[in-house]
């Protein structure tokens, strides 16, 4: 009896052996899948960057490039400056106008609303914003600013519609970051004898402002890269540099799409559309970075300003 | 005086709010009032379910495009979901520290490259080297339209599947090692499981990205109104075609591009609510 | 003179300087109001025309300083609808007017004569003429291979434009017979291309390909072929032999307002005409029933 104990317990033990190595094989080739995976994924970015500059870092780099503008028609030598200027100051617009609204909206949630037919209903029109397609943002801009309003084709229509496009990405970060004071300060300022709305401005406000700031940049890095809705109300190529809102203006994504199509009368339109390329990208990556810095900053310093 | 700057706060940011809800109105409006007009005229049977698109014939068959974007949507899943699943186990569960954070940082910046960068780059690199592979003539189509968008939908789906993952409770983790199972064997039978539902929300909203994806998809995909034949013949989307059309088409060919329009409308809605059946928790905090 | 006299003399005087620099400045434009405010010229319409009319508009801006002058895209439908609105001054269009919008009131002003090439991929394609029936069943879809047309055999890639594009209607109803009852369609599978830039693309970096485009953005990369025999230069245009052109023109609601004339006439002189624009377009010119604005009443 005992000898088919332990029979069956070498067996057992062996059988533990054999599934355990199967299973060991098994933990190391999903180890090494997913390390492909990451390793696919890191690729991708390098290669995007690497192209990229590669392609464009020479030509943007040049000053006469970066400051100078449009070469004449059948010519070489051009600039983007206006381009540049107008991405820039596009997102500028943009912020104008949507911070504000998104921020108040936020606020609305956080700390007035009580959960019902209101709210839901801005959750649902929030979520259904940051899931329409941007081309549709770009003919409902077309057909509301461009046409019916007369605004025609400037940064301020632009700047109407990517609010509208933006809306939901700065409520949601207000929201996360304002959700994140903790409500002893706000029952402290109340016990204290204050309104709500003091407490929001003076309390609350002020440690959700680096969340509000990484949403600001973000969506600053969203509309700069933006294209279908910003070809569509924007506009796609300019000579002069444009100062009041209602001029029209070429952001760099929407010029590099009309120098790829219409562009091909400007001998050196590959190179203008690889530097613009380029200097998009920079400008893009450089904010992301930025806003993930001060995002970082402001967690490690904690939520201890009142502290 | 405190209450009063209460009661006036209240309704201002209470407008503010309501912006958000005129918005999406706003476009459900007037891109479903462009679209009346080819409605009432041709039918929406005719536009919705008929393959031809002739407009010289005043055919206007929307089908091509709907199946265009259905599977290259499909085909972006196909390539981006296990990857972008992979990448997330990876930064959660498999990778030391620092690597984890090396390749977290690297999507994340992969996020904000713009959708116009990726699609020249599909023009001008991705299309020339699967022309030499392949020996064809051309190389547009489902093929260089699925590539391009998972790139685009991979940090979204690895991003939410990474929050997903590391709000499985770490009891769950640690039990499971406790009884002896390896990485795998816990990734495979306990965490992926709990975090099904954030795993399938991260892909339908990816799936949203690559349904609503438009210039990089409008480079490569070819614009031809016709059913592809392989993978690397020419065809179309819904977005690319009200892109391409929408400046140079006027009367009924105008109204359909916004009857397109209403259909994306419908599909984001749809898979809004799929989203909300799935994990309504989730959408709250977001 | 005291101290504080003299500061306030010398204040006086500053002040008075720079006002009469200013004062200067706005003199020497007459103010013109276009419908987007004074001095303020706006164009939209048909991006074939984009790059002459913003061409038009720097050279303009230059020698009109005060004026500002801005052009923008939008497609030619969206450039019509906008000057039968009143939005912008001009609309710019690269086709004639459709049926439904000829009783806009709109002017019609000829700017430029556009000849249409047919190109081929050049290191592939070896045929260098094509009669108009072998062009309308390549088209069509009726030949497929380059052996048909007396060519080295090859698959042929058709590239056309986009189906609201004016140069696209123009192809139709001169090759495919649009409108009449002989009538053919493009073959089905054809990739669409919605501008001049990326049908050069396609056809330079397509072996086997054929499409068509504006004979300003033909270059060596892509090869034109002779259309029965005809080649496309400006005097086969002239004289008809060469049929595939067509006019560029800018529309006007009613009248141009005079700061719109001012541009116009600008657009029309020999030195604008003869200059920048005979790079890539022809002037009206050297083209008969060219000169002077017509009532638009379609085609």
């Amino acid at each position: 009896m005992s000898e088919n104990k332990e029979i069956r317990l070498d067996d057992i033990s062996e059988a533990k052996k054999k599934s355990h190595s199967a299973a060991r094989k098994a933990d190391k080739t999903a180890g090494a899948v997913i390390w492909v995976a990451a390793v696919i994924g890191l690729l991708l970015l390098a290669f995007i960057i690497v192209t990229i500059l590669w392609r464009g870092l020479a030509i943007a780099l040049n000053p006469k490039f970066l400051t100078g503008s449009p070469a004449p028609l059948n010519q070489s030598g051009g600039g983007i400056l206006p381009m540049i200027v107008s991405s820039l100051y596009l997102a500028f617009l943009t912020l104008v106008i949507s911070l504000p609204i998104g921020i108040a909206a936020a606020i609305y949630m956080s700390e007035f609303a009580r959960e019902g037919l209101v709210t839901r209903a801005v959750r649902f029109g929030a979520d259904a914003l940051s899931t329409v397609p941007s081309v549709i943002f770009g003919i409902f801009g077309l057909i509301l600013f461009v046409t019916y309003l007369g605004l025609h084709f400037s940064l301020l229509s632009g700047a109407l519609t990517l609010t509208f496009l933006n809306l939901p990405v700065i409520m949601r970060n207000t929201e996360q970051a304002i959700r994140q004071v903790p409500n002893t300060y706000r029952e402290a300022s109340i016990g204290l004898g204050a309104g709500k709305w003091y407490t929001v401005r003076k309390v609350v406000l002020p440690s959700a402002i680096p969340g509000i700031m990484t949403g600001g940049i973000l969506t600053m890095g969203r509309v700069i890269g933006e294209s279908a809705a910003v070809i569509l109300t924007v506009g796609i190529t300019t000579s002069i540099i444009p100062v009041s809102p209602l001029d029209s203006g070429a952001p760099l994504a929407a010029n590099i799409y009309q120098l790829y199509s219409e562009g091909a009368l400007i001998p050196d339109y590959l190179k203008i559309a690889a530097g613009e390329a380029c200097v998009l990208l920079i400008i893009v990556l450089m904010l992301n970075v930025l806003a993930r810095l001060i995002a970082r900053h402001y967690k490690k310093m904690g939520s201890g300003r009142f502290v | 005086m405190k209450l009063k700057g209460d009661w006036v706060a209240r309704k201002v940011f209470f407008v503010a709010a309501m912006m958000v809800v005129l918005g999406i109105l706003l476009i459900i409006v007037l891109v479903t009032k462009e679209a009346v007009p080819a409605l009432t005229k041709i039918g929406p049977f005719k536009i919705l379910f008929s393959s031809k698109w002739e407009p010289s014939k005043n055919q206007y068959g929307i089908l091509v495009f709907i199946v265009g974007t259905l599977l290259t949507t499909l085909g972006a899943l196909i390539i981006g979901v296990p990857l972008a699943i992979g990448i997330a186990l990876f930064v959660t569960e498999v990778a030391p520290k620092k690597a984890a954070g090396v390749v977290s940082n690297a999507i994340e910046l992969l996020a904000c490259v713009p959708s116009i960068v990726i699609g020249w780059l599909g023009l001008t690199a991705l299309i020339p080297l699967l022309k030499s592979l392949t020996g064809k003539a051309t190389a547009f189509g489902l093929l260089p339209a699925s590539i391009v968008l998972a790139v685009m939908v991979i940090p979204t789906i690895c991003a939410i599947s990474v929050d997903a993952i590391n709000s499985v409770p770490d009891a769950y983790k640690q039990g499971s090692v406790g009884l002896g199972a390896t990485r795998w064997q816990t990734m495979r039978h306990v965490t992926l499981p709990a975090a099904k539902s954030g795993l399938v929300v991260a892909t339908i909203l990816g799936m949203g990205r690559a349904i609503g994806e438009t210039v990089a998809v409008a480079l490569v995909i070819g614009t031809a109104n016709v059913f592809p034949t392989s993978l690397l013949s020419p065809t179309n989307t819904l977005t690319t075609k009200i892109f391409t059309d929408i400046q140079e088409s006027s009367g009924i060919q105008h109204s359909v591009l916004f009857v397109m329009g209403v259909v994306l409308l419908l599909i984001a809605v749809g898979l809004i609510l799929i989203v909300r059946k799935v994990a309504p928790p989730i959408t709250k905090v977001s | 003179m005291g101290r504080k006299s003299r500061i306030m003399l010398g204040t006086v005087l500053a002040l008075a300087m720079v006002l009469s620099v200013l004062v200067a400045a706005g003199c020497g434009t007459t103010n013109y109001t276009g419908v987007t405010g004074q001095n303020k010229l706006a164009l939209s319409g048909s991006t074939t025309v984009l790059p002459v009319a913003q061409e038009a508009a720097n050279e303009f801006m230059k020698a009109n300083k005060g004026i500002t002058v801005n052009v923008q895209g939008g497609g030619s439908s969206v450039g019509i609808q906008n000057v039968t609105q009143g939005t912008v001054d001009i609309g710019d269009s690269s086709r004639d007017l459709q049926a439904t919008e000829t009783s806009a009131g709109l002017v019609d002003h000829k700017i430029a004569y556009d000849i249409v090439d047919i190109i081929v991929n050049p290191g592939s394609v070896q045929v260098k003429n094509l009669s108009m029936d072998q062009i309308k069943n390549i088209l069509s879809g009726k030949v497929t291979d380059w052996s048909q047309v007396g060519g080295s055999p090859g698959k042929i890639t058709v590239f056309v434009r986009d189906s609201a594009s004016g140069t696209r209607d123009m192809i139709d109803s001169k090759v495919l017979g649009k409108g009449t009852p002989t009538a053919v369609t493009n073959v089905a599978g054809a990739t669409e291309l919605n501008s001049n830039g990326l049908m050069k693309q396609n056809v330079a970096s397509t072996k086997g390909s054929i499409g068509y485009i504006s004979s300003g953005y033909a270059d060596k990369t892509v090869a034109a072929v002779n259309v029965g025999d005809v080649v496309p230069n400006l005097d086969n245009a002239v004289s008809g032999k060469y049929v595939l052109s067509r006019w560029l023109h800018m529309f006007t609601k009613g009248q141009p307002n005079p700061l719109s004339q001012k541009f116009i006439d600008f657009v029309l002189t020999p030195a604008f005409q003869n200059g920048p624009l005979a790079k890539d377009y022809i002037p009206v010119s050297k083209v008969p029933g060219g000169t002077g604005s017509s009532s638009a009443t379609g085609k």
